[in-house]
């Protein structure tokens, strides 16, 4: 991606976690940490959008809220994972939401204002987990072909790097409401996302004021790395343990424990991405699903493998360990150029 | 009365004007086909980016904040509102290349936020305005039933096009699709949506992409999203008799809204559907007050509140495509000439292109004759003026009724000035006249958008 090369740098400072140990941004977000000064995952439980999980959608994840999980996941069933993870969002007080949604067949201006619109709508409690589609059926959908798996991974890190320049592309303190001056915004504080790539670009800014995390935690799930590639896993914010619940409760927790004792260091080893989130699959909708998850929450938390139940009012970055975004201004991108160009010729 | 073959009407309600406006019978007092419900169902439209949305109060709420679109909705289906729609932004709105700063600006994705107010709400309608340009008729389709799906029936569609290549600049496709074949385009994108929504296999061959696709959801409870369009040109208006089952216009004086439900009608007739297939909802802003007087003044203010000294400078800009900042608000239109290959530069929907150089001239010399400094020509020209609309509560529910027996509209599609409290006036006072007046609901015909906008089953 042949974006500005000190944008660029900026930009993924904040989030490259390959080959640091994250236990500093950890503690200084007040993260949850073992007595080895690990990260805790946060537990997730993964919803498949299927049109026959609307009558049940609501309670269930009220009730998985209070059962002690810390995020849901939402995967492609049908309905489109970003819109169920913003309906839970008002039913919802303190869990994260991640779709788990495709960065490839879509629109990456609309896919970024979508997903900051999230994180608007649940003050901040929005991620994405990254997906990169290789199912054929998909992209002739939307008129494309198939990309190969090789291209794939690279418009995959593409389309991550131009969502950050989107959701980056308003200051915190944009809006000013000056009404000594008239101004509604100050486009000063404002910068084009400027993003180019192979296949894209996206010029910015974004439609849609900075949300409340700046830069949505962006995970990627251990059955998706392949696809998404190496240098998306790289540049996101974490990978994503799998478990399938039909498994047992015995199996969750020893995958778990062997997933966090792989990692000495910090969890964060030789080009592998810190473990953020253990995601259970699988979840049978027919047996008791909220006690089952009850019961595994409450086993791996008193296991200490486990982040604590998330609180209300805490942002998800800071739930998954993650250091604050703050907002990386670029004046060669700034929005108000022209201004300052023709006051220079003037 | 004017029209000789119109019988005296029965409903004393009419005044002279609308007796003069009728050219059928008392039964279809517009044209032969059209019996009016005589209903009104009224819709929000939460504007996002606009310069009618006053931020420069104290009781103007955030833009983007959870809160206030909540606040607004929740405002709106205690008034049995029947839809609550959001704008879609696909580039800011730039002045002289450079971001505009002067008006609101900066808003959430409208489905991923309507998504979310189907939680908070039983029975109001939720419609995004989506492009058929810049999205993707599958992709689009599938979020729309998503959300139709999550509402119960609810979710609604206002159907828009656009084509230039400016924003295109946020696209894969770019500006890839010619002014003239925009409704074309749209067309086919709709039959592609309707065939996703009926389950069907897709196999399309169009002139600018290829779908091959499969609908893979269940019908909601209204069948389909509910499809609205805007576009009241010639082209527009057949596009939506052939195709929508609301349009908006523009229309909102008494004579124009009865020469477009006749247009309207005609088309609709004409393209093999019922006369009144197509609902009318022209856009409205309301000022209410207790007397006419206190309106009058309420007007005044909120028009100073909309145009300030800075946005009045900023208009003339746009046609004038220089910097004018050295002109008094107060004083006379500027006397320097255009730059004309700078004016007319996109600044998003609802700024045209305008022939700079004859135009600054007319409005030099419109402004001399009339005696207006920049601001009040400004305000002026900006649509600032007396509404419709505006007026004591009883006045406006006698006007609005008189519309309702006419059958010139089906509803207004109203833009509060305020957020998130705009409505609250029009809920508390104009609403209960309304409904003692029998023109307005007293309470929701069912759960889905279709059944509460009055429309037949598909």
């Amino acid at each position: 991606m042949t974006v500005a090369a000190t944008t660029e740098k900026e930009n993924s400072a904040p989030v490259t976690t390959t080959d640091a140990p994250t236990t500093d941004s950890a503690a200084a977000a007040g993260a949850a940490s073992d007595a080895q000064g690990r990260t805790l995952p946060v537990l997730a439980v993964d919803l498949v959008t299927t049109p026959e999980l609307l009558g049940s959608l609501a309670e269930l994840a009220r009730g998985l809220e209070d059962a002690g999980v810390g995020a849901l996941t939402l995967s492609d069933g049908g309905l489109h994972p970003i819109h169920v993870a913003s309906h839970l969002a008002p039913l919802t007080r303190s869990v994260g939401l991640l779709p788990r949604t495709d960065a490839i067949y879509v629109e990456p201006f609309h896919l970024a204002t979508q997903l900051m619109s999230l994180d608007h709508i649940s003050h901040g409690r929005a991620g994405w987990l990254l997906l990169a589609e290789t199912d054929p059926a998909v992209p002739p959908t939307v008129g494309r072909e198939l990309l190969s798996l090789e291209q794939t991974a690279r418009e995959a890190a593409d389309v991550l790097a131009a969502a950050r320049l989107v959701w980056d592309s308003w200051a915190d303190d944009a809006v000013v409401r000056d009404t000594e001056k008239g101004l509604y915004f100050d486009a000063s504080r404002l910068q084009y996302a400027d993003a180019r790539a192979e296949t894209f670009s996206v010029r910015g800014p974004a439609i849609t004021p900075r949300s409340p995390q700046g830069l949505l935690p962006v995970l990627v799930a251990d059955t998706d790395r392949e696809a998404v590639g190496e240098a998306a896993t790289a540049a996101a914010d974490g990978r994503v343990l799998d478990v399938d619940l039909a498994a047992g409760a015995d199996a969750v927790r020893s995958a778990l424990e062997t997933a966090l004792s792989g990692a000495e260091d910090g969890q964060a080893g030789e080009g592998q991405p810190a473990l953020r989130l253990v995601r259970l699959t699988g979840l049978d909708l027919d047996a008791d699903p909220l006690g089952t998850v009850q019961a595994l929450a409450a086993d791996l938390r008193a296991a200490g493998l486990i982040a604590p139940v998330p609180s209300a009012g805490v942002d998800l970055r800071t739930q998954l360990g993650l250091a604050p975004a703050p907002h990386v201004a670029d004046p060669v991108r700034r929005s108000d150029r022209a201004r300052l160009t023709s006051k220079e010729s003037a | 009365m004017t029209a000789g073959h119109w019988p005296l009407p029965t409903a004393p309600e009419l005044s002279e004007e609308a007796r003069a406006l009728a050219t059928g019978t008392a039964e279809h007092p517009i044209h032969p086909e059209h019996t009016p419900t005589g209903q009104l169902a009224f819709g929000v439209f939460f504007q996002g980016v606009n310069s009618s949305t006053i931020w420069r109060l104290p009781e103007s709420g955030d833009q983007v904040a959870w809160e206030s679109f909540e606040s607004l909705i929740r405002t709106a289906e205690r008034g049995k509102f029947a839809a609550f729609f959001l704008g879609e932004g696909l580039r800011l709105r730039e002045h002289r290349g450079v971001p505009f700063e002067l008006d609101v600006a900066g808003r959430p994705d409208a489905q991923t936020l309507l998504s979310a107010l189907a939680a908070v709400t039983s029975k109001i309608g939720l419609v995004a305005t989506q492009n058929t340009t810049f999205n993707d008729p599958v992709d689009l389709a599938r979020r729309l039933q998503t959300l139709d799906l999550l509402s119960g029936g609810r979710a609604g569609w206002n159907i828009v096009t656009t084509d230039n290549a400016w924003t295109g600049e946020n696209f894969r496709r770019g500006g890839y699709l010619d002014h003239a074949d925009r409704y074309t385009h749209a067309e086919a994108f709709v039959q592609v949506a309707e065939q996703f929504w009926r389950g069907e296999k897709i196999s399309h061959d169009g002139a600018h992409y290829t779908v091959r696709a499969e609908g893979t959801l269940p019908r909601s409870a209204q069948g389909r999203p509910t499809l609205f369009q805007a576009g009241a040109s010639p082209a527009g208006q057949d596009f939506a008799a052939r195709t929508s089952d609301v349009i908006f216009s523009p229309h909102a004086s008494l004579s124009a809204a009865v020469d477009f439900r006749r247009s309207i009608v005609e088309r609709t007739v004409a393209a093999g559907r019922d006369a009144g297939a197509v609902k009318i909802l022209p856009g409205a802003e309301i000022v209410l007050a207790e007397t006419e007087q206190e309106a009058d003044e309420k007007v005044r203010w909120v028009r100073d509140l909309q145009i300030g000294p800075e946005q009045a400078i900023a208009l003339l800009e746009q046609y004038w495509g220089r910097d004018l900042s050295e002109f008094d608000p107060e004083g006379p239109l500027p006397d320097v000439p255009p730059e004309v290959e700078e004016s007319g530069v996109t600044r998003g929907a609802g700024f045209q292109y305008a022939k700079a150089e004859e135009l600054t001239r007319t409005w030099r010399e419109e402004a001399k004759e009339k005696g207006q400094n920049i601001l009040e020509f400004a305000r002026v020209k900006s649509g600032a003026r007396r509404g419709e609309f505006t007026g004591s509560y009883d006045a406006v529910a006698d006007r609005l009724a008189e519309y309702a027996a006419l059958g010139a509209i089906d509803g207004l599609n109203i833009t509060p000035w305020l957020i998130p409290s705009g409505l609250d006036d029009i809920v508390d006072h104009l609403i209960p006249r309304l409904q003692e007046r029998g023109v307005y609901p007293e309470d929701y015909a069912g759960d889905t958008l279709r059944e509460n906008l009055g429309l037949p089953p598909l």
